[in-house]
């Protein structure tokens, strides 16, 4: 069965470039655009990874990852920032919200699959 | 190019354009309708002392005047990746600092983001000089408490009671400090619902921290010390308050940098997530551009 990747994320381009890269490994890509919805996906759908944008339209990423640490369903889903900010600012506010990791954007086609590879166990990606 | 009211654009209009102006920025912020109207109302934004800068219909960057009784501030400031080095910003400034002139204000305040050169050059060469740094802090609702042992170091809280909105509005202008456009009384009025909680604590401290609440979050958060060591009971104070809204994220704008009080925001979570530099312009030596100058 295809791994289930939320993306929280209101850029539509940047969306679709993670559906395209994630897709092509053979990953089910769910997403929301803002927090709201996004939590409400991440409640509703149960995936296995989901990826959060710092800078969302209704509540910032880091409010989101706050309330989704407080979801039992939640719990040992991996919280990944995925964000355009300065990698310093960006590093240090992952750690004090509990991001489990944080991959900035412009994203690397080449590196991506293996970066959500990894934060899914570090097993192999799944075959596309 | 032509600089047109921003009362000639709609919101979405303008809501898409300075999202289009903030794609590459360092820090961001997604603009919609409903947060631009807030925006507006809470810190008394003048569409019609605001413009866009257009060229044949096209949108090449946006900025916004907020004014109050002899006061003047510009904000959203910002040109699209399209419309750069063609001196897009500076007319638009231009604009903004005529009506800045014509309402009266002897001075213009603004802030930029530390970090932002090209904005920082710009309204150095407009005359604005550097007043003091800002701190953007925030606190995640997972903070943990200080280990025991280290209690002893916070005032203990003798008395806590809070206000409701308008006794909070009372508080907010006794104060003695100059605060930031953004926790002037005006805005925090304009924002509603803002409520304080008052503390004494056990060796005299006395302080307030007004707050607005949501389901997620607590912002407006405005602190001051009146009695007392002001980092201590600024912690103290602070500790209180997320006591009582121990779910909530936390976010608390403009902090002076040089503020007293900030060592107690670091005791009761709070880190610095980045910082702004509020800059001031003598509006006695602004010459006005007029259309002209375009």
């Amino acid at each position: 069965m295809a791994r289930k990747v939320l993306l929280i994320e209101d850029n539509t381009e940047s969306f679709i470039l993670v559906n395209r890269v994630l897709s092509a490994r053979g990953y089910e890509v769910l997403h929301a655009p803002d927090g709201e919805r996004g939590i409400q996906l991440a409640v509703e759908a149960g995936p296995d990874l989901i990826l959060i944008d710092i800078g969302l339209p209704d509540i910032d990423g880091n409010t989101v990852v706050a309330l989704l640490r407080q979801i039992g369903e939640l719990e040992g889903v991996p919280l990944v920032a995925i964000t355009a900010w300065p990698p310093d600012i960006a590093q240090d506010i992952c750690d004090r919200y509990g991001f489990d990791g944080l991959i900035t954007k412009p994203i690397s086609v080449r590196d991506f699959p293996q970066q959500i590879a990894s934060f899914l166990g570090g097993g192999p990606e799944p075959a596309g | 190019m032509e600089l047109i009211p921003a009362t000639e654009f709609t919101l979405q209009e303008l809501a898409d354009a300075y999202n289009e102006t903030r794609i590459d920025y360092i820090i961001p912020m997604p603009m919609t309708v409903e947060r631009l109207q807030s925006y507006i109302e809470v810190y008394d934004v003048d569409l019609g002392s605001s413009c866009a800068a257009a060229d044949r219909g096209q949108i090449l960057g946006i900025g916004m005047l907020g004014l109050r009784a002899r006061r003047a501030w510009v904000t959203r400031l910002g040109v699209l990746p399209s419309g750069r080095r063609q001196g897009v910003g500076r007319a638009i400034m231009g604009f903004l600092l005529d009506a800045a002139c014509r309402h009266g204000a002897p001075v213009t305040w603004l802030e930029v983001i530390q970090g932002n050169t090209p904005a920082h050059e710009l309204f150095n060469s407009l005359g604005f000089v550097e007043t003091r740094r800002l701190i953007v802090a925030r606190r995640p609702p997972a903070f943990k408490e200080i280990a025991p042992g280290e209690e002893a170091e916070r005032p203990r809280v003798r008395h806590v009671r809070t206000l409701d909105h308008e006794a909070t509005m009372a508080l907010l202008a006794s104060r003695q400090d100059k605060p930031n456009w953004l926790n002037q009384t005006e805005s925090l009025r304009n924002a509603s619902d803002v409520s304080a909680l008052v503390i004494e604590t056990e060796d005299g401290g006395r302080g307030w921290v007004t707050y607005k609440t949501s389901l997620l979050r607590l912002t407006r958060i405005v602190a001051d010390v009146t009695e007392g060591d002001p980092a201590a009971v600024a912690a103290a104070l602070l500790q209180t308050l997320h006591e009582f809204y121990s779910t909530q994220d936390a976010i608390a704008e403009n902090i002076p940098a040089d503020d007293p009080k900030w060592p107690g925001f670091l005791q009761a979570g709070y880190f610095e997530a980045f910082r702004r530099i509020e800059m001031v312009k003598d509006m006695a030596a602004w010459e006005p551009y007029g259309t002209d100058a375009l």
